[in-house]
């Protein structure tokens, strides 16, 4: 199948024509040619979505350093496609809006931006787990340099350390993945990084759970879990917005990604080892976060912690081992993804209007802004988890998942809940209530009329997620086989 | 007649050209018809040394030992010194008619005595060699004799490598006294009377070795010799002599088992973890790029020692593999700075790189980025290869240090992109206007740059070749209490003699 590399080169090939097209300072055929090649890979992705079949819905494999048994091979299923549309999805947003920062070099912009786009569709789709590292390091060099460009002024601190922290928990992977290789080899006698053959090669070995850590702390770096997480704040804070969308959006997500695909699949014994002690840190990351994101004053940081704070139940999810917390954690990762990057285009569009990221500087807009404060309103609603939007769904699944396996811990985290109401109503009431004040930089003028939509179409997605969520549902379950499997198991006894 | 000769292919196209080249300079000097001629010189050399029937092929040579390892570091080494001439050509010599001749004689000198080395299987011809590219460097590194740092460059070299040499040389004595052999391959130390002795030599050796290698914590001079030089000598001192020390020492602990805990395996894993983590830490306090990139040419020698550590089937193949991708990024970095900024003495001069010179900050980056290990450039397959030697050994130590020290070594490679990437501030008043580098230097960055590229994207090539690629070390002398060889002593290593 064709389609499968074409979705990593279409937007890679785009970015370098952007680029190209852009060199004598134009924007608008950079961005025209951006907005065609996303829409290109969503085009790509209908047929998948209507007649997608169980398990793997499609491969493509062919050799790439034969000599030591890498492949190129990608395959799609159903979480895969998920996954790739939330990417698509973001990616318009990321593209057509137009962002404050960038006065100039609009086509490099683009091309980064797509590079960054093609990187993770690599990583939904590769099943060589050498081609998979090669693509999650290559999603950070474009995103290393959209936030060194075009970033505020505290930039070099905050790409440094956010490469730093992705990169080297990314050589902890490496140093996994060759060990699995290895013990592949030990075993079998064949060097391959194939998933397929790979998978249930460490499970019954002693290494596995030293192995399992090395993907573990990768993923959870990206994702980001709680010790890790120190990168993330200054990160999303000093990138430009539509950098920042991608993170929050995207490429969190990869990390979640990882954890169902890598850590429980490749290491279905060792997984449930860690689960207690990620759970715990899940927790504590869902409170400590929201505690944090209730004391900023930058609104940017504010969504960075919330967001930081709700992954915390993509953590539950996934380590509760069961088939419905799985589920809710799919669920809550695009939900999450689309709330998330609602809130950060809010963020940025007030931030280009008002010229400041500080809430204290903010207050009654509503009046100015009825159309563009309500929406706001819904997706604070939205990450506050209210019933009948996809967030609700997710966090809702999550804590079911939990409580079977603890009560505690579900019942701490469901009071994580209470705190997001807290700082995303206090947000609200912060920004868009109250009396006006009066030094605001310039006049508010209307939102325009893509902002609008874009934010209308999320509105809707999220919603349709909250009141029929089943066909998200029926994409992942058989993407889930193996996780089902170990549920059944867990729950007989 | 060549048939009866004793001396290989590529050693004698390269000795017999510095001597036509020294005639020619004596006649009449004209520097670019000596660096044309001297580039020439060199490729035949490589042709001669990828295709052997070219010349007459030779056969029991007891002085040399033709085989693929010495092929491809040969070639390594070729290649740096054509990109050494491409890099700046009359200019490198600093740009004086009086003496530019002599530096190209000097370059083939120390090409020649490199390639020397990378065959020897004798103590003579390899210390020969070692000496014949020692020497030529000394000049080389003062070549430009009106700069004072040049000068002081030039005696630190002087000085260090000569005690080096003298530390090898008392080494190689009493290993000669012990086992009564010549061969340039490790002794066989267990019917001699007193191994002790032979120890001691084998660490005196081993020291010059780390010394030629700059490995911590024998590595004070490279920062400084780097700092003073002009760029195209820095490459051969930081690219050419370290493929050719590290060569020859591959060749000569070929032949033994080095994977087995000991107190040589401790040794070598102890100066490769310093060399690690010390290389990197400090380049990260640098402030100029060249102190910069001697850190990380010590850093990547630790890279390599790990990979010297590591038994077949990997450890000898991914450190093939990482010579020539550390000599490619390397030779970029360093063809960059030679073409637009010769005279930067600080990083911060090169804010803004980005905006004034696209294509070369371009490259710049590529290079850095594969110096770092991030994909799709070579120098990600490189480290990756050799964390698989390393792992597949349970070097476990020695991979965390190459952990630890690789994301030290992110922090400093990226800064340097980002300064690139930045326009400086204005207070900052040591600009330094970018030169455009002339035709050929930007033929080779633009060479330099598609290899580091494409053999990262696709270094199947590459790894073939290095996993065919054969080391061979010379038999041991016959006296009859050398004669039994045990078994244990069976290298992992492909082919011993």
């Amino acid at each position: 199948m064709l389609a499968l590399p074409a979705l990593v080169l279409i937007p890679f090939i785009g970015g370098l024509l952007a680029w190209l097209l852009g060199l004598n300072g134009g924007m608008r055929l950079p961005r025209t040619i951006s907005v065609l090649t996303v829409l290109l890979m969503g085009a790509l992705l209908i047929p998948f979505t209507l007649h997608g079949q169980q398990g793997w819905m499609a491969q493509f494999l062919i050799p790439w350093i034969p000599a030591v048994g890498i492949n190129c091979h990608l395959s799609m299923d159903g979480l895969s496609l998920i996954m790739l549309w939330l990417n698509v999805l973001i990616a318009l947003p990321c593209i057509l809006l137009p962002c404050a920062q960038v006065k100039e070099r609009g086509g490099l912009f683009q091309c980064l931006l797509l590079m960054t786009v093609a990187g993770m569709s690599g990583v939904f789709l590769a099943t060589d787990l050498m081609l998979f590292f090669f693509f999650w390091e290559m999603m950070l060099l474009p995103m290393f340099a959209l936030i060194i460009i075009w970033g505020d002024e505290n930039r070099g601190r905050a790409a440094l350390k956010f490469f730093m922290f992705t990169q080297g928990s990314g050589l902890l992977m490496m140093l996994s993945m060759i060990g699995v290789v290895l013990l592949h080899q030990h075993e079998a006698g064949v060097v391959t990084f194939d998933y397929a053959d790979l998978a249930g090669t460490a499970a019954s070995s002693r290494w596995s759970y030293v192995l399992m850590l090395g993907f573990f702390i990768a993923f959870a770096v990206k994702l980001p879990m709680v010790p890790f997480h120190a990168w993330l704040p200054d990160t999303y804070a000093s990138a430009p917005i539509p950098a920042t969308l991608l993170l929050s959006g995207v490429m969190a997500k990869t990390g979640g990604y990882g954890l169902i695909r890598f850590v429980w699949e490749l290491y279905p014994s060792a997984a449930p080892l860690i689960a207690p002690v990620a759970m715990t840190l899940g927790v504590i990351g869902l409170i400590y976060c929201a505690w944090i994101a209730f004391a900023q004053n930058d609104l940017k940081r504010l969504i960075a912690y919330s967001s930081v704070s709700h992954l915390g139940f993509i953590l539950l999810g996934i380590f509760s081992g069961t088939k419905i917390g799985l589920e809710g954690a799919v669920i809550q990762m695009v939900a999450h993804g689309l709330s998330t990057g609602a809130l950060f285009i809010i963020a940025g569009l007030l931030e280009d209007r008002l010229q400041t990221r500080d809430m204290g500087r903010m207050g009654g807009l509503w009046p100015a802004m009825p159309q563009f404060s309500g929406l706001a309103m819904l997706f604070a609603a939205a990450s506050l988890g209210l019933p009948g939007l996809g967030n609700f769904i997710g966090e809702f699944l999550t804590l079911l998942g939990t409580w079977s396996v603890s009560h505690t811990m579900a019942i701490i985290s469901a009071s994580a809940l209470i705190l997001s109401s807290v700082y995303s109503l206090t947000m609200m009431l912060r920004i868009f209530y109250g009396p006006k004040t009066s030094d605001q930089a310039r006049p508010l003028g209307p939102v325009s009329y893509r902002h609008v939509s874009l934010l209308g179409g999320a509105a809707l997605l999220l919603i349709a997620l909250g009141v029929y969520p089943q066909p998200v549902l029926d994409r992942s379950n058989p993407a889930l086989p193996e996780m089902a499997r170990i549920a059944q198991e867990q729950q007989v006894p | 007649m060549l048939t009866q000769t004793t001396i290989p292919n590529g050693v004698l196209v390269l000795g017999a050209g510095s001597l036509i080249l020294m005639a020619l300079v004596a006649i009449r000097r004209h520097v670019m018809r000596d660096a044309v001629f001297s580039a020439l010189i060199l490729i035949a050399a490589a042709f001669s040394l990828a295709m052997p029937q070219i010349l007459p092929h030779l056969e029991g040579l007891t002085l040399f030992r033709l085989d693929s390892w010495s092929t491809f570091t040969s070639l390594l080494i070729i290649f740096c010194a054509i990109s050494v001439i491409l890099m700046a050509p009359v200019k490198a010599s600093g740009g004086d008619a009086q003496t530019g001749s002599e530096f190209y004689i000097l370059l083939l000198i120390s090409t020649l005595g490199a390639v020397a080395m990378t065959s020897a299987v004798s103590i003579v011809t390899f210390f020969i060699g070692l000496e014949t590219l020692s020497l030529s460097l000394i000049g080389l590194i003062a070549f430009n004799n009106r700069s004072l740092l040049a000068g002081e460059a030039g005696m630190k070299y002087l000085i260090l490598s000569g005690v080096a040499s003298g530390v090898m040389l008392f080494g190689f004595a009493l290993i000669y006294a012990e086992t009564g052999s010549l061969t340039f391959r490790f002794p066989n130390l267990d019917n001699i009377p007193s191994p002790g002795i032979a120890y001691a030599g084998l660490t005196l050796f081993l020291t010059g070795l780390f010394f030629k290698l700059s490995a911590v914590p024998f590595h004070l001079w490279l920062a400084d010799v780097l700092e003073g030089t002009s760029i195209p000598v820095a490459v051969i001192v930081a690219v050419t002599s370290k493929v050719a020390v590290f060569a020859a020492m591959m060749r000569y602990f070929s032949t033994i088992n080095l994977f087995a805990p000991g107190i040589l395996y401790d040794e070598i894993a102890i100066v490769a973890i310093l060399s690690m983590v010390g290389g990197n830490l400090l380049a990260i306090v640098q402030k100029d790029l060249r102190r910069l990139m001697a850190g990380s040419s010590i850093a990547h020698i630790g890279y390599l020692l790990v990979a010297f550590l590591s038994p077949m089937p990997y450890g000898f193949p991914s450190a093939a593999f990482y010579l020539a991708a550390y000599t490619v990024s390397t030779l970029a970095v360093f063809a960059v700075m030679a073409g637009v900024m010769p005279q930067s003495r600080d990083i911060r001069q090169w804010h803004g790189l980005a905006r004034k010179r696209p294509f070369a900050a371009l490259v710049m980056s590529i290079a850095l980025v594969s110096l770092a290990g991030i994909p799709p450039v070579v120098g990600f397959f490189a480290k990756f290869y050799v964390a698989a030697a390393g792992l597949a050994a349970h070097r476990h130590w020695l991979l965390a240090a190459l952990v630890i020290s690789s994301v030290i070594g992110l922090f400093y490679y990226l800064r340097v992109i980002f300064v690139m990437m930045t326009p400086g501030r204005n207070d900052e008043t040591h600009e330094l206007a970018p030169q455009s580098p002339n035709v050929s230097n930007v033929a080779l960055i633009t060479i330099l740059a598609c290899l580091t590229v494409m053999l990262g994207a696709l270094p199947n090539g590459l790894i073939l070749r290095s996993q065919s690629l054969e080391i061979g070390a010379p038999p041991l002398a016959t006296s009859p209490a050398l004669s039994s060889y045990p078994s244990k002593h069976n290298g992992a290593l492909p082919g011993p003699g």
